[in-house]
């Protein structure tokens, strides 16, 4: 391995830092969105996480329309931007060399990158003032994605800098990745949030595009190697995917013996459908809904479970 | 409306609940019943209060003003009308029935029956009259005061070149909303009595006192003839006038219950007139009379002087626990009982409206603003904990009974107890926005290196919307300027001049900006007018406070002052021996300024993407067909987000302003320190600034408070503090408070886990010495819905800079505004 190397692996691709986040990990804590994913799950909240470089985005709100401004067009090397019938324009993603030079042209951000390569130095220097609210609250920073083990690199890079540091850190995960990349995480950490979508192994591979089993897997071995660690694993409630007493119910069986785990439903919400329209992507997702009453029924399952613990 | 995905605040459940007609009043009947009374219902005005003030004034010529001022209240008291309101506890309402505001012709009487024409139809905070009071404003009292007002006479000193930035050149009524004065619309600035005081003494207790010092008078001392002794005698007639006062409602309470029918209502009123004969006069015995004094003392106050922002009410946990607990302790008294009274004296306040009569006035303080502030927590004196279990009562009835008055502040320190901490969280999650927070820990030390002893810097009190008192040591009644730096910014744009008054040259010429290479020689310019605004307030100040001592008296208020006491000098003389003078000028637009530099500095200087003369052409025309220029300075680097960048320019505007003060202060006797703390008057200062290098269009509201331009702060919360401290410089002491508004949804502190996330906010808030903090939790789309349909949501209470509000009585553009600001929500 050369010198060049050992400095990209301590490079990541960020594309969101998220202060005051309040539902993710104990405390105030401040989200570092790493990109990249194994997964690709139809109700994916944070498209822009899945792929692991850096993609261009398109906010058609905020374009100012080709009667004042073509800049982003003058700029573009490679002809990749025409007008669109609405005066605003459109992006042709076959010829898009993702150069972002009209990034940078674009005076309203309509455009916008997501992704950022950035060290851990960097990260931790951006974040570091909001440590106050950390000590008092006991929080601090959770990584998160995309899949942040796809960069354990990088992650545990952020991790020793926080050590050093004394901040907290936690890691929000799929679950799906090498036990021996999640074994180099745990070390660092104190809590874990961990996902676990459905224990159907052939329902989970239709819907985020592969099996369960590793996951599972991972959990247990989380567990038994690490069992201080506490472990939130937690459920996006999706509305025709796993939002029955069933789905739950069979989750709830699995954990019922891990004295380190706590449970939460995340209940399903449309904020990332705007998103998908940025990047040209279709969201398959539109006419789901979850029904409140759904939702309640299923949390009181939650929460009887919990008092019997 | 509600989904799993939606969070309601108690507050919005709680106005849902009752547009569905369940409301619950369980153990609040009397309350709701004297809510209804008056909900709702456009403010009347009461003329009494001018009339006999006047009648009074015309018999007095010639005499010490303090005495007249005294003679004028005993007239005014004799001869009003007294009320006892149906199902109150408490007596002493200073007008009509319902919801009222009086009139101080000293003020502004000059422009009095012109004002009242528009009044109705006014956008900001109308009020109606009836044709009989009217006429008599026209005909009896505005005449008199022709020629006589502080108002026609600071405008008659003001020299020439102050008089351009201050008023309208063609109509000496109008603020130019540039370098504002607020001195001829209120007689004083925000303060907070000694109640204490009145408590343990009565107002015989200090009556007495007076008389022992006339006696002992020489009199042969000219001093002691001519301003001691008129001053003590006013203190003795102003004794005597509360007490006739409060008598005449213990003569109405006894004939009402004579016939009396209800056997429990005319025990009320047989207690009541047993309390009104007693207090303020005598020292109070429980805490019925306690709560009864200190409502006289402070409705007298009302009478007595246009106080800014309303008459605070002090460390109301503090001087009325005493009473509390002897009650408590005997079981004469009972918590439900205890916050039933307090909440028939909310009531109370509720009905008092802080009226206006300029125009200039009525903007400032948009949607019947008040910051009669009630003091909780905190440290005791000698630097202990202070809260208690009537601290807790105070909470527990903003809870149950969100009211938007009275202004709930909590004063919070590194030492506050857990509970305290969590119950102040919890009513803040309720949704109404109190309280509001008050740092002990940046606001003692500023106390004590302005000279205040440790005792007394533990025991202030806060007073208007975000100052701190000290009742016996304070001695500073001047109302302050509020300065709009934006449109410095303006006029170094375009050479002195500002787009809303033409070729009109009103500030410097420092020159067209399009020649400047640097940022530096820009920088320069900007702070030439900057500095250039400071001294014209600093000259209107020194006016000021010169001129008021021989326009304003305040017996009462002085009475209850150990210095002025000791000294026989009226509160608003301009120095009184031993006094600290705690002033300020108001930064107004301070985010708006910053944001408009940093943009400059960034897209002109250092990346040279625009050059000056392509902004200032997109300003000119307010960025029609400028969407790329304005895109681009609104994407520069912002206020509010813990960006270096931004901050440092906010860091060494804020050093100019307090450089400038310790320079010039001292040699008018006073502090007059950095505030940045607007409430309702971003709106009207905006507008008369066209379009900023920021981005903002022309005529919209500047920033307000500390609080980053509206949707500016992109960071969140944290970021949104940060940014105050670090703007900050902590080497100096001239600085006074600091206004931050966050926002939260419902969902960011829902449940118990939320309330601790809060709690931890607010420590790190304290941490971070930071002077004040308030809350608002509420939906976007409440608002919304709210704006679009004002009769459902006539409940709705916002948080807007320094005071709380009924959202639908807001006008539209203040509305707007609202709904603009960040909501900080995490999904």
């Amino acid at each position: 391995m050369n010198a060049k190397n050992q400095v990209n692996k301590k490079m990541g691709c960020v594309f969101n830092v998220q202060r005051y986040s309040v539902h993710d990990g104990p405390g105030i804590r401040t989200i570092i969105f790493l990109k990249g994913c194994p997964l690709s799950c139809r109700w994916c909240s944070n498209p822009e996480s899945q792929y692991a470089e850096p993609e261009l985005a398109f906010n058609r709100n905020k374009c100012i329309g080709t009667s004042e401004c073509f800049r982003c067009s003058t700029f573009c090397a490679f002809d990749a931007i025409s007008e669109a019938a609405d005066g605003k324009i459109s992006i042709d993603r076959q010829k898009c060399t993702k150069c972002f030079r009209c990034v940078a042209a674009c005076p309203s951000k309509a455009m916008h990158t997501f992704g950022k390569m950035m060290s851990a130095k960097e990260v931790l220097d951006s974040i570091e003032s909001e440590s106050m609210f950390y000590a008092r609250s006991g929080g601090g920073i959770t990584i998160s994605g995309g899949e942040p083990l796809h960069q354990i690199d990088f992650v545990e890079e952020i991790f020793k800098e926080a050590k050093r540091r004394r901040i907290d850190v936690t890691m929000e995960t799929c679950g799906f990745a090498d036990w021996e990349k999640l074994q180099r995480a745990a070390g660092y950490m104190k809590s874990i949030l961990f996902d676990i979508k459905s224990m159907d192994p052939v329902k989970h591979e239709e819907y985020t595009g592969v099996s369960n089993e590793l996951i599972l897997q991972n959990l247990q071995c989380l567990r038994e190697a690490f069992p201080d660690l506490q472990i939130f694993v937690r459920t996006p409630l999706i509305p025709g995917f796993n939002d029955t007493e069933e789905d739950i119910k069979a989750i709830l069986t699995f954990i019922k013996d891990m004295p380190n785990v706590k449970y939460e439903l995340l209940p399903y919400h449309r904020m990332g459908q705007q998103k998908y329209e940025y990047l040209d992507r279709p969201y398959e997702m539109i006419e789901e809904k979850l029904q409140d009453e759904t939702y309640s029924k299923l949390q009181s399952l939650v929460s009887a479970k919990r008092e019997i613990h | 409306m509600s989904s799993c995905c939606t969070v309601l605040s108690p507050h919005e459940q709680r106005i849902l609940e009752e547009q569905q007609g369940i409301q619950n009043f369980a153990g609040r009947e009397r309350i709701y019943d004297i809510l209804n009374t008056f909900k709702a219902e456009r403010p009347k005005i009461d003329v009494e209060r001018a009339k006999y003030f006047t009648e009074s004034f015309k018999q007095t010529e010639g005499q010490a003003l303090i005495l007249r001022w005294a003679k004028a209240m005993k007239h005014i008291v004799e001869n009003m009308t007294v009320y006892i309101d149906d199902h109150q506890l408490l007596a002493g309402r200073v007008g009509y029935q319902g919801r009222y505001g009086i009139l101080y012709p000293e003020l502004d009487g000059d422009f009095l029956d012109l004002a009242l024409e528009q009044m109705p139809s006014r956008v900001e905070s109308p009020f109606n009259i009836s044709d009989a009071d009217a006429k008599v404003v026209i005909e009896d009292i505005a005449p008199y005061w022709k020629g006589k007002t502080f108002h026609e006479a600071l405008t008659a000193a003001l020299p020439e070149e102050t008089l351009k930035y201050t008023y309208d050149p063609k109509d000496p009524l109008k603020s130019r909303f540039i370098v504002n004065e607020t001195a001829s619309f209120r007689s004083s600035i925000q303060w907070v009595h000694d109640y204490e005081k009145v408590l343990k003494k009565g107002f015989k207790g200090i009556k007495e006192e007076a008389q022992a010092k006339l006696a002992a008078l020489d009199p042969f001392s000219a001093v002691d003839t001519m301003e001691k002794k008129p001053f003590l005698e006013a203190v003795v007639i102003a004794c005597d006038a509360i007490a006739l006062w409060a008598n005449r409602h213990a003569k109405m309470a006894f004939d009402m219950a004579k016939k009396e029918k209800n056997p429990v209502r005319k025990q009320e009123l047989l207690d009541m007139a047993e309390r009104c004969a007693w207090v303020p006069e005598n020292p109070a015995r429980n805490f019925a009379e306690a709560v009864q004094s200190q409502w006289f003392t402070q409705m007298f106050s009302r009478m007595e002087q246009k106080t800014g922002t309303i008459i605070s009410n002090g460390r109301m946990d503090q001087y009325l626990y005493p009473y509390f607990k002897q009650d408590m302790d005997a079981g004469i008294l009972t918590e439900e009982k205890a916050i039933e009274l307090l909440e028939c004296m909310w009531l109370g306040m509720a009905q008092f409206i802080d009226l206006y009569i300029s125009p200039t006035g009525g903007a400032f303080n948009e949607g019947y603003a008040h910051w009669e502030a009630v003091t909780i927590g905190g440290q005791t004196p000698d630097g202990c904990d202070a809260t208690n279990e009537l601290t807790y009562l105070f909470l527990q009835s903003k809870r149950e009974f969100p009211m938007h008055y009275p202004d709930l502040a909590a004063r919070i320190h590194n030492r506050a107890p857990a509970r305290f901490l969590h119950e102040v969280a919890e009513t803040v999650k309720e949704g109404s926005g109190f309280p509001k927070l008050i740092n002990d820990e940046e606001v003692v030390p500023l106390l004590l290196a302005k000279g205040a002893s440790f005792e007394e810097a533990y025991d202030y009190a806060v007073s208007g919307c975000a100052e701190c008192r000290m009742p016996n040591r304070d001695t500073y009644t001047s109302p302050n300027a509020y300065i709009n730096f934006p449109a410095a910014v303006e006029m170094t744009m375009y050479n002195g001049k500002m787009k809303l008054h033409g070729d009109e040259i009103i500030g410097l010429q420092t020159g067209d900006p399009c020649e400047f290479k640097t940022w530096e020689e820009y920088w320069d310019a900007y702070l030439k007018q900057h500095i250039n605004f400071l001294k014209q307030a600093f000259i209107q100040q020194h006016t000021i406070i010169n001129l008021r001592a021989k326009h304003f008296a305040w017996p009462t208020g002085s009475a209850l002052h150990d210095l002025c006491m000791n000294e026989c000098k009226d509160l608003h003389t301009p120095v009184i021996e031993g006094g600290i003078d705690l002033g300020y000028f108001e930064f107004m637009g301070y985010g708006t300024v910053i944001d408009s530099l940093a943009a400059i500095k960034k897209l002109v200087y250092e990346e040279k993407v625009l050059t000056m003369a392509e902004i200032i052409e997109a300003m000119q025309c307010n960025f029609e067909g400028k969407e790329v220029i304005r895109q681009l300075l609104a994407n520069a680097p912002k206020y509010g987000n813990n960006d270096g960048y931004a901050d440092e320019i906010g860091k060494a505007l804020d050093l100019e302003c307090v450089k400038f003060t310790k320079k010039y202060s001292k040699e008018l006797g006073v502090h007059l320190d950095l505030r940045i703390v607007p409430f309702t008057s971003h709106v009207p200062f905006g507008k008369v600034v066209g379009a900023t290098p920021n981005g903002r269009k022309a005529f919209t509201p500047v920033s307000d408070g500390a609080s980053a331009s509206h949707g500016a702060d992109v960071n969140g919360p944290t970021a949104v503090l940060l940014s105050n401290f670090n703007t900050k410089n902590l080497g100096y002491r001239e600085r006074a408070a600091r206004l931050v508004n966050i926002k939260f949804s419902p969902s960011c502190v829902a449940g118990e886990e939320g309330t601790e996330k809060l709690v931890s906010f607010i420590k790190t808030w304290c941490d971070l010495k930071l002077w004040h903090i308030q809350f608002n939790v509420i939906n976007r789309e409440t608002l919304l819905a709210a704006k679009k349909d004002p009769d459902k949501y006539r409940g709705l209470i916002v948080r807007i800079a320094g005071y709380s509000a009924y959202f639908t009585d807001l006008s539209p553009d203040l509305q707007d505004d609202l709904i603009a600001r960040t909501e900080h929500t995490s999904m």
